[in-house]
């Protein structure tokens, strides 16, 4: 079905140059150590590192929650960041949750209600709307999460290991979900994953990060040209070699 | 009232069943005088015979307990959120509030008394013993929202002081709610102390005046009538969180 009214902005590169951040006092760690990436407008880029890498890290880095010790991001105001699981505000229903996404976007006030039925049609929710987070299932959660993202109407999107509290079954049938989605919308999006199997399935290229302090080691086609197990091997390896397989 | 609510009502009367029989047995055994200790059926007797004198000494007392529990919801809620929100307030107020209540509230009512007139005397009394839970819910609330909640808005253009209003506060309330419980039952503590020393009304006034002429049934049937009010003012916050946190409920659906 086609996402009439959902507009979101197109063409918004994320470019990231140098970016260093020591986190804690005494002695402050290191957790980003020199990140350089580049993700073109409109493309899929995965990151697939270590636990503790400093992932997260980078996220808020970019989203311009945190503040970079040195380097340069591009694009802060026109990211929108969902992390990890699915962070609905459990008082508020599902609909109410979906439209904090156009709430937050200052769309006009009479317009969040139809924005946020539409994306509740959109992402299969319809018939849910009016239960609470609590009553319903993961994946439900999570679809409403993509909801409230896409109605930030912002161009770029920063996942935060959007499906890792899902079971397999579920995180699959959300792979389709978020590709039908993205294909649609086409924003921009950075998607942090421990699962080199939705990193090859969902983006076009798969960027390794090494183990604290953070750096981008490798970088590896997953387009639709690439033959997805290779790509995997090929990230495998690259992990192997950063020294970020225990 | 069904089979299956008549049995879940029944464990909780055990106790008090258990107390008035062992009370009676009492009186039996070492047959004390009535002015001493009145037997249950006299308290009971005692009680109805002077209704329209405790209903007007009740009424006083649960006027006062009302005005004070809504004084220090109101204040305690609103110093939650100051206290939790800055950091100055934090360190210069939230170490005095909690010194404060080493101070026996108790020994400051003759004090109180001097000082402001015999209404505003009860009341502060019963604000100053009940406020005390609800700040300390509500500064723990106010810290229990899950960060990726308030990560989850942030990153969607939301200023901090949106995550407080839209994120901290609404997380606060089962907190909150619970300091408002314990402050109902302290706040009528706070009201009889006041009555004790300051009033010749309400029913720690007629605890007072009554075993004063060892009419000590009367005595009994207005401590009873306390322990209503109390329960009562519980019962009311207890109702008043399930209306305003539908959400808390546990799903009336299996998850799908
Ligand atoms: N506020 C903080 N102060 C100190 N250390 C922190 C802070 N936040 C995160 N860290 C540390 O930074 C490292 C990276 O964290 P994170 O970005 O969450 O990793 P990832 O998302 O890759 O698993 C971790 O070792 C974590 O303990
Ligand atoms: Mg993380």
């Amino acid at each position: 079905m086609p996402a009439k009214g959902v507009q979101v902005p197109h063409g918004t590169d994320i470019r990231i140059e140098g970016v260093r951040l020591a986190l804690g006092d005494d002695p402050p760690m290191p957790v980003l150590g020199g990140v350089d990436l580049h993700v073109p407008a409109g493309t899929v880029a995965a990151i697939v590192g270590p636990s503790g890498c400093g992932k997260s890290t980078l996220l808020d880095v970019v989203a311009g929650l945190a503040a970079p010790d040195a380097g340069s991001i591009s694009g802060a105001d026109s990211v929108a960041l969902m992390p990890q699981r699915d962070a609905l505000m459990p008082w508020l229903t599902l609909r109410a949750n979906i439209a904090l996404g156009a709430e937050l976007a200052s769309a006009p006030r009479d317009d969040v209600g139809r924005r946020a039925d539409e994306a509740i049609a959109r992402l299969g929710l319809t018939g849910f709307a009016d239960h609470y987070p609590h009553a319903l299932s993961g994946g439900m959660r999570q679809r409403a999460a993509l909801a409230r993202t896409l109605l930030a109407a912002r161009p770029a999107w920063l996942l935060d290991e959007p499906f890792g509290a899902l079971d397999a079954l579920t995180r699959t049938g959300m792979h389709d979900v978020l590709r039908d989605l993205m294909r649609e919308v086409r924003p921009t999006v950075l998607l942090v994953t421990h699962d080199i199997a939705e990193a090859v399935a969902l983006a076009d290229r798969v960027l390794v990060a090494g183990p604290r302090p953070m750096a981008i080691v490798a970088d590896i086609d997953a387009g639709d040209g690439a033959d997805p197990a290779h790509a995997a091997d090929a990230v495998m390896s690259a992990l192997r070699t950063a020294g970020a397989l225990a | 009232m069904s089979r299956r609510r008549l049995r879940r009502l029944l464990p909780v009367l055990i106790l008090p069943l258990l107390a008035i029989a062992a009370w009676q047995v009492a009186i039996w055994v070492a047959a004390p005088r009535e002015w001493m200790l009145p037997s249950p059926a006299a308290v009971a007797g005692a009680g109805w015979e002077a209704r329209e004198r405790l209903w007007f000494h009740a009424q006083w007392t649960l006027m006062i307990s009302v005005i004070a529990l809504i004084i220090s919801a109101a204040v305690g809620a609103a110093l939650a959120y100051v206290i939790a929100r800055s950091r100055m307030a934090r360190l210069a107020i939230y170490p005095w509030v909690i010194v404060s209540q080493v101070i026996p509230l108790v020994a400051l009512a003759p004090l109180l008394v001097l000082w402001l007139p015999p209404f505003a005397a009860i009341l502060v009394l019963a604000v100053l013993m009940s406020i005390f839970p609800v700040i300390v819910a509500g500064v723990d609330g106010l810290g229990a929202a899950h960060p990726d909640l308030i990560r989850a808005t942030r990153g969607l253009g939301a200023s901090e002081g949106w995550t407080w209003m839209h994120v901290r506060v609404p997380a606060a309330l089962p907190r909150l709610f619970t300091g408002l419980r314990m402050a109902a039952v302290f706040v009528v503590s706070g009201a009889v102390v006041g009555e004790l020393v300051a009033s010749d009304r309400g029913l720690g006034a007629l605890t007072r005046l009554s075993a004063g002429q060892f009419e000590t049934p009367l005595t009994f049937a207005a401590v009873v009538l306390l322990a209503l009010i109390g329960l009562g003012l519980f019962g009311a916050i207890a109702v008043a969180e399930r209306l305003a946190l539908p959400w808390t409920r546990r799903p009336t659906r299996p998850r799908s």
